[in-house]
């Protein structure tokens, strides 16, 4: 049996994450659309752009780049935006007593929702592009992946939500750090144009990786063992120095958002 | 039975926030202050019981540690010396509208004030209807809550907090934006909490309504503890001393 606690917990980060939709979405024309046209248009924006303008040689760029970008924003946003979960939700913080983390973690489900209205524009644009889906393999990669994501995702976000209480410039160079991080991470360029011998620096990154697991369980393979080692390495690896970071910093938050 | 019992707590205020990395590189240290808001000492050594049925009115000018005194109750921030034992669950209403989102309307705001409050989702979908009728909101329930004067702001995070099951609510000014009706109301309803044996822990500035709230006494000043007692004996050497106070 599940403590109650957990499930009220549930219910609190279900609430918070409708906040934000609600909120993000309230008052444009669209509405919820917007959560399924956003995706669409970027997709469409990357695809003259590198279709008709940058003509990029690659078979299927649009997919490859699509798969890659998605998860990507999900990524990115969640750890630039959870980085702030504390210092923006000062009254949360300081005026209620709730699991702390929380905040962050509803961060990183807003973002995950987005990428779960992104999926089938990906599914779209690999229809419309003439590629196959393996419906089979989707169904239980798909759910798989997500939560190796939001493992992946949450302890990062965790370790830039705490530092930057101590730390205010914290928030910005999370940024700088993600935006060296998209060119860093072969994502709208493959692997395979970078010189061969820099090519195993590239693979050190744990970002790397989780895209390319993205990548492969999209173009419908079964996720390569070295993925799958590397995605829950780096999970582990995340997940210890969020641990031992929020152990030692996280009983003065209160006092200091 | 001691619902809240505080020992010998002191509560520091150190490290600042406000340097940034370029400020920690160079040992740069937050200058001294002196004057009137500026000590080092948020409380020293405060020790006081409130027992289930009881309500503490707590007085002391701006600044005083008051605020510092109700967070720590609550647990949100950790005291540095001495120990606070809370029997129960503790529900606070330390500042309008904590909890509440301005682009959501007040019922959507229910559902989010309720649940981190600690209510199911189920349940605050039994008590809407109380709740709204509690709060006297109307029409207004479906309105962005950044249309809502401070009063009705506060009607409606009380209503929730009426509504959760707390064995000890500690309430910080807030109540005084309400209008006279909504006033009478919340005493009502304090009277028939302490009467099931609720405990009731209240900041005002409003001597005349913290009277009327409440019990006991608690008189703070620049972080010390002066003297506890009747509320009423308190709230009168308070105002006795204010003319020393700013000589």
């Amino acid at each position: 049996m599940l403590d109650g606690r957990y499930s009220q917990w549930a219910e609190l980060i279900y609430l918070l994450v409708l906040k934000e939709l609600k909120v993000r979405y309230k008052r444009s024309v669209l509405g919820f659309l917007w959560a399924i046209a956003n995706p669409l248009m970027f997709a469409l924006v990357y695809w003259v752009a590198f279709k008709f303008i940058m003509r990029v040689q690659m078979e299927n760029y649009i997919v490859f780049i699509l798969t890659g970008l998605f998860p990507w924003a999900w990524l990115s946003l969640s750890v630039t935006q959870g980085t702030g979960s504390f210092i923006n939700n000062l009254s949360l913080v300081r005026r209620v007593t709730l699991p702390k983390l929380i905040l962050p973690l509803s961060n990183v489900m807003q973002e995950m929702v987005h990428f779960v209205f992104a999926i089938p524009v990906v599914f779209f644009i690999i229809v419309i592009t003439g590629e196959s889906i393996h419906p089979l393999l989707l169904l239980w990669q798909i759910p798989l992946m997500l939560v190796l994501q939001t493992l992946f995702v949450f302890p990062l976000t965790v370790i830039g939500a705490v530092l930057n209480v101590y730390v205010r410039d914290v928030q910005y160079l999370v940024g700088i750090l993600f935006s060296a991080f998209f060119f860093i991470t072969p994502m709208v360029y493959p692997l395979s144009i970078v010189p061969e011998n820099y090519q195993q620096y590239f693979k050190l990154n744990p970002a790397y990786w989780l895209i390319d697991s993205w990548r492969n369980v999209f173009s419908g393979n079964i996720l390569p063992l070295a993925h799958l080692a590397w995605v829950l390495g780096s999970i582990a690896g995340f997940s210890l120095l969020a641990a031992w970071i929020y152990h030692r910093l996280a009983s003065r938050i209160a006092e200091l958002v | 039975m001691s619902m809240i019992d505080v020992n010998g707590v002191w509560k520091t205020y150190r490290n600042h926030p406000q340097l940034g990395i370029k400020e920690r590189l160079v040992g740069k240290r937050v200058p001294v202050e002196e004057g009137r808001f500026a000590r080092s000492w948020a409380l020293r050594d405060i020790s006081f019981q409130v027992d289930a049925g009881r309500s503490l009115g707590i007085v002391g000018h701006n600044g005083t540690g008051k605020s510092t005194l109700l967070s720590l109750i609550l647990g949100t921030i950790k005291e540095d010396r001495g120990t606070i034992k809370r029997k129960g669950r503790i529900g606070a209403m330390l500042e309008l509208g904590s909890g509440c989102h301005p682009d959501l309307t007040g019922r959507e705001n229910i559902f989010l004030n309720g649940a981190i409050l600690g209510l199911r989702i189920a349940e605050i979908k039994q008590k809407l209807d109380s709740i709204i009728a509690f709060s006297e909101l109307g029409a207004a329930i479906d309105l962005p809550m950044r249309t809502y004067s401070s009063g009705m702001s506060a009607r409606l995070s009380f209503s929730v907090l009426a509504h959760a099951h707390h064995d000890a609510l500690l309430i910080d000014e807030i109540l005084a934006v309400g209008d006279a009706s909504f006033q009478t109301k919340c005493s009502a309803y304090f009277r028939d909490y302490t009467a099931q044996g609720g405990t009731l822990v209240v900041v005002s500035h409003s001597l005349q309504a913290i009277q009327d709230l409440c019990v006991d006494g608690l008189w703070l000043h620049e972080g010390k503890l002066v003297q506890q007692g009747p509320i009423s004996n308190i709230v009168k050497n308070y105002l006795n001393s204010r003319d020393d106070v700013f000589t």
